[in-house]
């Protein structure tokens, strides 16, 4: 046992001198895999946040969501619609909202209002999200100023900064009462953003947003299933975007990897045949291969891993940010919580590392079983 | 005792570049004995050293070491004798490149799996023989060419091989260089090493370190003399 260990101790040894002899060669071969790991990493990483960020929102979101709609446009519901709906059979309750965007032309950031249903605050105070927080270095006691629907500015005393699992559900957000919002927005005392349904059935969902549509025909029902589904068809594996990148990365990859597979160099051809002259197995120089691709391909791996969790998690993605996160809300500063798919990352180690390995292999097995006399002749 | 029975070889049978480089040779070899190994270029020495160091297979024939057939055995078995029982010294050295003296002298003997301190502290005693104890960790490509065949050697050394075999050891050596050679080579036959030297360098076969002289030609035996 002890032999075996030393064994496979002396292969590495010699792998790891091996691969330091070609500095060049094996430090370029690093950087071309680490930044492919990273590319994938971090489109992992990122997807799988952003898709879990909308599904904490989704999971507190209603299962349907009327709103009116004038020439395709939205308008505000008047709040007696909700009265009629709620007789509809299956719709447990029926709520208006009131919520909107603000734009600060000061800070380039927009802000998402919004009176909640539970524990509002009382007329002349909000709560903030930590986003607008700490871009306007605001806390609980400071008093802020918004420029409401006429043009004139409104002062509110800060209650309290939202601390919410979910970044995307809040950093941006302003909770404030019904009062100081309609009379910030302008919307008149019958009136709402919108009305939201809760159904208890998801087999009537459908029928329940038909039978709106045939009561009031300028309402658009959204169900929480479509939202889900533009989440997936935005942020997901085959969305346009990320496919555009992960076929990249992939290709960049396979490239790479074929490189590998095509061949040795004359030199380490040469190694291998005085290898296998002076005693070694053939065994052993697959075995040798074989670490030299592993110690590639998991430093590789865990280095691309690292930089790209530093990437998404640190750095807010600074790299794909400008493409995938083109909602203006998201902005000005969004920090996605930290949150890794580990069955997803061993996908990845098994797309990435194994395949590498393997190709490696390959042309070393061809090399490694020709007759060792070749390097007498 | 090895013993050469009847072998050819040929290689790319049956294909347009077919080359038959050894025909029906038949040899015994001595245990403890010089063997030297003569004549021109083309002649089939080096693949009948290649051969009796277990490093191909004839075409025909067998091969027997001390009474044990080895021609018919898998390539695993015929990998353990080589590194086992063989040290070889290659024309040109084959040392490889990058690697210390001490690491180079170090390879053939990773596979069995030996604690690597002892291995180690064999390998400088190898390489101490050969006066290259304050060159143990320079890069073989820095050592002078003498330096780089006693390494050479060292390696060969490093397995305790009960026969050396050497192909063309002083073709890349000046006169002094290959006396030298000629010198380690005694001390190791007096040591109790069978050697087999493949070379058409009259320094060595000339040289009474060579107990026999087999003459080639064409991929055939055409003398054999025993030395006095």
């Amino acid at each position: 046992m002890v032999s075996v260990i030393e064994h496979h101790q002396h292969i590495l040894d010699f792998t790891i001198s091996s691969l330091l002899r070609r500095k060049g060669k094996n430090g370029a071969l690093l950087l071309v895999y680490t930044l492919i790991v990273f590319i994938l990493a971090s489109l992992l990483f990122f997807t799988n946040a952003l898709k879990r960020e909308a599904t904490l929102v989704l999971n507190e979101a209603p299962e349907i969501i009327v709103q009116r709609t004038l020439t395709g446009r939205y308008q505000t519901i008047p709040i007696a619609w909700g009265e009629r709906i709620r007789k509809i059979n299956g719709v447990m309750s029926v709520r208006p909202r009131l919520w909107g965007y603000q734009y600060d032309s000061v800070f380039q950031a927009n802000y998402t209002l919004t009176v909640p249903a539970e524990n509002p605050p009382e007329s002349g105070s909000i709560d903030i999200g930590s986003g607008i927080s700490r871009m306007r270095s605001a806390f609980p006691g400071d008093i802020i100023a918004f420029v409401g629907h006429d043009g004139l500015s409104r002062s509110f005393t800060i209650r309290n900064i939202l601390d919410s699992e979910s970044q995307l559900l809040t950093s941006d957000l302003i909770l404030l009462s019904e009062d100081d919002y309609r009379d910030f927005a302008g919307i008149p005392l019958d009136q709402a953003t919108d009305l939201t349904l809760r159904v208890r059935n998801p087999g009537e969902y459908i029928t329940i947003a038909e039978k709106i549509v045939q009561m009031y025909p300028e309402t658009r029902p959204i169900l929480r299933s479509e939202i889900q589904r533009t989440y997936d068809a935005v942020f997901g594996w085959r969305s346009g975007l990320v496919m555009v990148i992960f076929s990249a990365a992939a290709l960049a990859f396979f490239i790479f990897a074929w490189d590998k597979a095509t061949g040795l160099s004359a030199e380490e051809r040469r190694e291998i045949g005085i290898l296998k002259a002076v005693g070694w197995e053939t065994s052993d120089i697959m075995m040798m291969k074989f670490w030299e691709g592993a110690v590639v391909s998991l430093t590789a791996f865990l280095a691309g891993t690292i930089l790209a969790y530093i990437h998404v998690f640190f750095t807010s993605s600074a790299l794909f940010a400008p493409v995938l996160k083109g909602w203006s809300t998201l902005y000005p500063a969004f920090r996605l919580t930290p949150f890794i798919d580990f069955a997803q990352v061993a996908t990845l180690f098994f797309l990435i590392v194994v395949p590498y390995s393997v190709t490696t292999i390959i042309p070393s097995w061809r090399a490694a079983t020709i007759d060792p006399d070749a390097v007498m002749r | 005792m090895i013993s050469v029975r009847n072998i050819s070889k040929i290689f790319n049978a049956g294909q347009p570049g077919e080359f038959t480089a050894l025909q029906r040779i038949t040899l015994n070899l001595q245990m403890h004995e010089t063997t030297v190994l003569k004549g021109p270029s083309g002649s089939g020495k080096t693949t009948l050293l290649g051969l009796v160091g277990c490093m191909a297979r004839p075409t025909t024939g067998r091969i027997l070491l001390n009474g044990r057939e080895i021609t018919s055995l898998p390539e695993r078995f015929l990998t353990d004798i080589r590194r086992s029982t063989f040290g070889f010294i290659f024309q040109q050295l084959n040392l490889i490149k990058g690697v210390s003296a001490l690491e180079n002298v170090m390879i053939p003997a990773y596979s069995t799996g030996e604690k690597f301190s002892l291995l180690r502290r064999r390998a400088l005693e190898k390489l101490d023989m050969f006066d290259l104890g304050k060159r143990v960790d320079a890069k073989v490509e820095c050592l002078s060419g003498g330096e780089a065949q006693r390494v050479a050697i060292a390696r060969a050394l490093i397995n305790n091989p009960a026969i050396i075999i050497a192909d063309e050891p002083t073709a890349h050596l000046d006169s002094k260089l290959s006396h030298e050679f000629i010198g380690i080579m005694k001390v190791l036959k007096a040591g109790g090493s069978t050697i087999i030297l493949a070379s058409h360098d009259p320094i060595v076969y000339d040289s009474d370190l060579a107990d026999r002289v087999v003459e080639m030609r064409d991929g055939q035996i055409v003398s054999e003399e025993h030395c006095p």
